[in-house]
């Protein structure tokens, strides 16, 4: 029985170890002739099997700072008795010091040493090794050569002579793991998760009825989930495909917080590093958040809006199953050693350069398959929303999710154009060799800037906007109280929704963009702050007289409140230009849009997830699990991401695979407790990513014995709760006759509900009518 | 020990006011509200909306808070750029006037002073020119003589061989700045300012040397420029 204290120290010592194995020298001597700094000079261009190099006097393992007196020789080749020159050495320590005794022998650092003058006429020399104080794995690489004694005579030169080489390891008294190449790690744990998704899998399928638990029946089922148009079993793939993803750029934030644990880290070289970060980001964006919006979409929009499908089905299976072979060309590159690393965001011209990996194409390729999913996708909600609408649901009683999801496809579907365009022309300069972005061709280099925030600044608000309506749902009915200002929340959002067009110049406050545009983008960026604080007030002002039930959906949405004001707040920074020039490109910028992707659109996913749950499933999930989970994750994401803000400003640079700390002021390295910060930070993001397994249990333990959901467990009052739970495959509604069918919205503001406003007549005049749609479904 | 500069110092404790102000109004609001309006079952205040499934419920709002609040952010945002407006005037660079002048003649010295606020303004100023590639930066003195300017390299722990760019202090000096490859971006960390460098086109960046400068400052590359990008590095000296 091993105690606690035991079993923490065990765990200390392999952390420890695991710490020391990081770095690891990797400047080997090639031996390649003419190599003189790093290897030997060897004579002859190929080394020779007849030549055998030999080091003795090296330990099995080593003991802390011993001298070793080594003896270096060699056997075989032209060398022989009589000859005026014989030999010579290279030898190379990774670690440790070096040094001679005689004068056969000369030092060129510490860790090289080789033959002088003196010592070209034996087979043998004696060199001293004092091995290093701590554990290491020591490297030697010793080259010798065998002479045959021309140099001076008939022939000339080095020909006819021949070298070999010998490369030994020693160990320290502990034994040193070995670093492992993190793409290793990250496979591995990718396969390991996936094989995990497979197995639940087969154990839902098994519990669907274990009797049929055989390949005749599992075929068909699965093919039912691959040729579904259900937008429930679309919502449920979207979740699947949203929560493996949001796993896996999980796993590479870990490998990467690792990497910046302790200050000057070679866990990641920068190559690797770069690519984790583009495919984290890339990954976390298109491939988490957006599917997961998309699920949230897929089920909800339908059931709140009283409609029985989606508007196009089969463009909406289409949309969905783009994204895994999205998902796979982006990875693609790195199967090679060669993912993308650009940054998700690809700025041109490194994008199209010859130094971007080549994985680049793929990954470019990847997203414009994504482009087209958004696409398909906004076209088949607004159409849903324009023409599906239950009767006597005017835009301006649809539910807030409803209306969210509407402002966030509207955004995207104007946005993402521009976005298709620069990786169509990023596409075509690597592959075809246009040159939309060859500066020596004439191409602009801010051109993609340009392109890319365009789309990429509605689109971080095509990320939270589904948010705000997931809190919107949740906070009132928590609170048992309509939302407050309703008719303010829609405009506020559609407000967003403008307001995001106009200000995506604050991603190039130092890009070299016109200064009349930077001024510009300043004032309307700090525009922003006014629809957002409608939110927040609106939200907190729901609250007011309600009776707040606290479930775990409800402390998510507190939560969202919470992290999102405070990313809100330390978003105001930016668009002040003097302050920008010193904050872009930093860690606060990262913890700034971690506070509201994460503390904004995750929290909020979260709440979404608790509330909905019961509803697509039938199945409550544990209150208690759930709470342990916000109060976990709540608590080390804040201990994760509010450090940054600091490290930020003094100096830390996003991007930077390592960073150093020092003890001089003069330098404007980081002082030295931003290593200390590091660390709190990684063991945090460790906390944080573990802690969602909290959910993952709850999941299953929900899906095993979870009790049975009645129809309205919250007491909402839109279209969803009025539905069985899970609602039926073919959606229809429970009326109050008892009968099934397509409901009728009653609205209990009488006066208003008759005159639809001038908002709702305008887009009326837009959009198809009531009448003919109603018309068309008789 | 901060890499902030004056200006921005002034700026940041600015906006912290403000941010405290603003979260101590929000967090207050939702502390209390998450505390005082509650019940285990919601028997307390039970459905003060009349909320009922398939019906849209009551509307529950009041122009006058909302009008509140949507003036108050507006004005407080009004005076945050108002706030953030002045120092501009020392961040865009014009070959033609500006806080820092003309372009120096001469022997003629940019006597540069620091006001209350951290805004730097000069007689004149001198022209340098930096490049980037990957992975270095070069700093080219033009015209300029030793006095004035000078650039050498030094080998610094981790960085390896850095190039140094020496400056005096009490002078102010244009970077005229280009890249040769890809776009990078030197950070002046004392300074508080970067600016990209692109290929193909020029770009320009202020960098006001006052009394107070430090002596060793850091100069990082802040645009992602591919491999090596985490290393490229160089180094500013400000000399008497």
């Amino acid at each position: 029985m091993v105690g606690k204290r035991s079993k923490g120290a065990i765990v200390a010592l392999v952390v420890i170890a695991a710490m020391l194995a990081l770095p690891s020298a990797q400047s080997f001597p090639t031996g390649i002739s003419g190599v003189q700094q790093s290897g030997c000079n060897c004579h002859g261009a190929v080394p020779s099997d007849s030549v055998v190099a030999s080091i003795d006097g090296l330990p099995e393992s080593y003991n802390y700072s011993e001298a070793y007196e080594l003896t270096i020789s060699f056997q075989g080749g032209p060398s022989q008795e009589g000859n005026v020159n014989q030999g010579g050495f290279h030898l190379w320590a990774s670690e440790g010091t070096l040094s001679v005794s005689d004068a056969t022998a000369q030092l060129y650092n510490q860790n090289e040493a080789g033959h002088t003058g003196a010592g070209n006429d034996q087979l043998s020399w004696t060199v001293t090794w004092t091995a290093p104080a701590t554990d290491k794995n020591v490297d030697f690489v010793l080259h010798v050569n065998s002479v045959n004694g021309n140099a001076d005579g008939v022939g000339g030169g080095t020909s006819g002579d021949m070298w070999s080489k010998v490369a030994i390891s020693v160990g320290g008294p502990v034994e040193v793991l070995e670093a492992t190449d993190p793409f290793v790690v990250l496979g591995v744990l990718i396969i390991v998760s996936a094989s995990l998704l497979a197995i639940t899998l087969a154990y839902v399928f098994y519990r669907k009825d274990p009797d049929a638990f055989d390949w005749d029946n599992f075929a068909p089922w699965l093919a039912g989930w691959m040729t579904s148009t259900d937008h429930k079993k679309i919502g449920t793939l979207y979740f699947v495909a949203g929560l493996f993803f949001l796993g896996v750029g999980g796993i590479m934030a870990m490998i990467i917080r690792i990497q910046l644990s302790v200050p000057g880290n070679d866990f990641l070289t920068q190559e690797q590093y770069n690519q984790f970060f583009t495919l984290h980001g890339t990954t976390m964006i298109f491939l988490a958040a957006m599917p997961m919006i998309n699920g949230f979409a897929n089920w909800m929009v339908p059931l709140q809006l009283g409609a029985e499908d989606l508007a196009l089905p089969r463009i909406n299976a289409m949309s969905f199953w783009l994204q895994p072979f999205a998902a796979l060309l982006i990875f693609t590159g790195i199967f090679s050693g060669h993912g993308a690393d650009t940054g998700w965001t690809g700025y041109a011209p490194y994008v199209v350069s010859e130094g971007a990996h080549y994985g680049t194409t793929m990954w470019a390729a990847g997203q414009i398959m994504l482009v087209a999913s958004s696409t398909l996708t906004g076209i088949n909600f607004l159409t849903t929303m324009a023409v599906m609408r239950a009767p006597g649901m005017g835009w301006m009683q649809m539910p807030l999710f409803s209306w969210s999801i509407l402002v966030a496809n509207v955004m995207l579907f104007l946005s993402i154009p521009a976005f298709g365009v620069g990786l169509i022309q990023v596409y075509l300069d690597r592959v075809v060799g246009t040159a939309f972005y060859d500066i020596a061709a004439g191409g602009d280099p801010l051109l993609w800037s340009h392109l890319f925030w365009y789309f990429g600044h509605p689109e971080v608000y095509v990320v939270v906007v589904p948010s705000f309506g997931i809190i919107s749902e949740v906070i009132a009915t928590s609170s048992r109280r309509s939302i407050f200002g309703y008719r303010s929340m829609v405009y506020a959002m559609a407000g967003i929704g403008i307001v995001a067009f106009i200000v995506y110049g604050h991603h190039m406050f130092t890009s070299g963009m016109s200064p009349t545009l930077r001024f510009v983008t300043m004032l309307t960026t700090m525009l922003v702050a006014v629809p957002t604080g409608i939110k927040v007030f609106n939200w907190l002002m729901t609250m007011h007289g309600g009776s707040l039930v606290y479930r775990t959906h409800t402390l998510w949405a507190l939560g969202f409140l919470v992290t999102f004001t405070l990313g809100g707040i330390s978003g105001m920074f930016f668009p002040s230009i003097a302050m920008d020039t010193h904050l872009h490109e930093s860690y606060f910028v990262v913890a700034h849009f971690h506070y509201v992707l994460v503390g904004g659109t995750v929290f909020g996913f979260f709440a979404g997830i608790y509330y909905w749950w019961p509803k697509a499933t039938g199945k409550m999930l544990s209150e208690k699990l759930g709470v342990l989970h916000f109060l976990t994750a709540f608590v080390s994401y804040n201990a994760l991401f509010w450090p940054m803000h600091r490290l930020g400003v003094w100096g830390m640079t996003r991007r930077h695979h390592t960073y150093f700390v020092t003890t001089e002021e003069a330098l404007g390295s980081l002082p030295m407790e931003a290593a200390g910060w590091n660390m709190f930070i990684t063991v945090s993001a460790f906390l944080f990513f573990f802690s969602n397994f909290i959910l993952v249990f709850n999941i299953i333990v929900s899906s095993i014995r979870g009790e049975d959901a009645p129809d309205d467990p919250w007491g909402g009052w839109s279209f969803e709760w009025m539905t069985s739970s899970p609602p039926p495959a073919h959606t229809l509604y429970k009326l109050n006759d008892g009968s099934w069918g397509i409901p009728t919205l009653k609205d209990a503001n009488e006066h208003i509900a008759n005159e639809p406003g001038w908002l709702s007549s305008w887009f009326q005049r837009l959009l198809v009518t009531d009448e003919d749609t109603e018309e068309e479904s008789h | 020990m901060s890499v902030m500069t004056p200006l921005f110092e002034g700026l940041w404790d600015h906006y912290i006011l403000w941010s405290v102000i603003v979260s101590a109004i929000a967090f207050g609001w939702l502390y209390h509200h998450s505390f005082w309006f509650t019940s285990k079952d919601g028997e307390k205040i039970p459905n003060v909306d009349e909320i009922e499934i398939g019906v849209f419920p009551k509307h529950n709002d009041d122009m006058r808070l909302e009008v509140a609040w949507t003036i108050l952010p507006f004005l407080l945002i009004i005076w945050l750029t108002y706030y953030s407006w002045e120092p501009l005037d020392a961040m865009w660079t014009s070959e033609d006037g500006g806080v820092h002048g003309y372009e120096c003649e001469e022997g003629q010295v940019s006597n540069n002073v620091m006001d209350s606020d951290g805004i730097i303004t000069s007689d004149c100023y001198h022209v340098i020119e930096i490049t980037g590639q990957q992975w270095f930066w070069s700093f080219d003195c033009l015209e300029l003589d030793g006095s004035l300017c000078g650039s050498s390299t030094e080998t610094m722990e981790v960085y390896g061989s850095v190039p140094v760019l020496h400056l005096m202090k009490g002078e102010t000096y244009l970077a005229v700045m280009e890249s040769i490859d890809v776009t990078h971006a030197p950070w002046f960390q004392h300074l508080g300012t970067k600016e990209d460098v692109l290929p193909g086109q020029q770009t320009t960046l202020w960098l006001p040397i006052s009394e107070s400068m430090t002596e060793e400052s850091m100069v990082l590359c802040a645009e992602y420029c591919g491999d090596a990008h985490s290393i490229m590095a160089a180094k500013l000296m400000a000399h008497n």
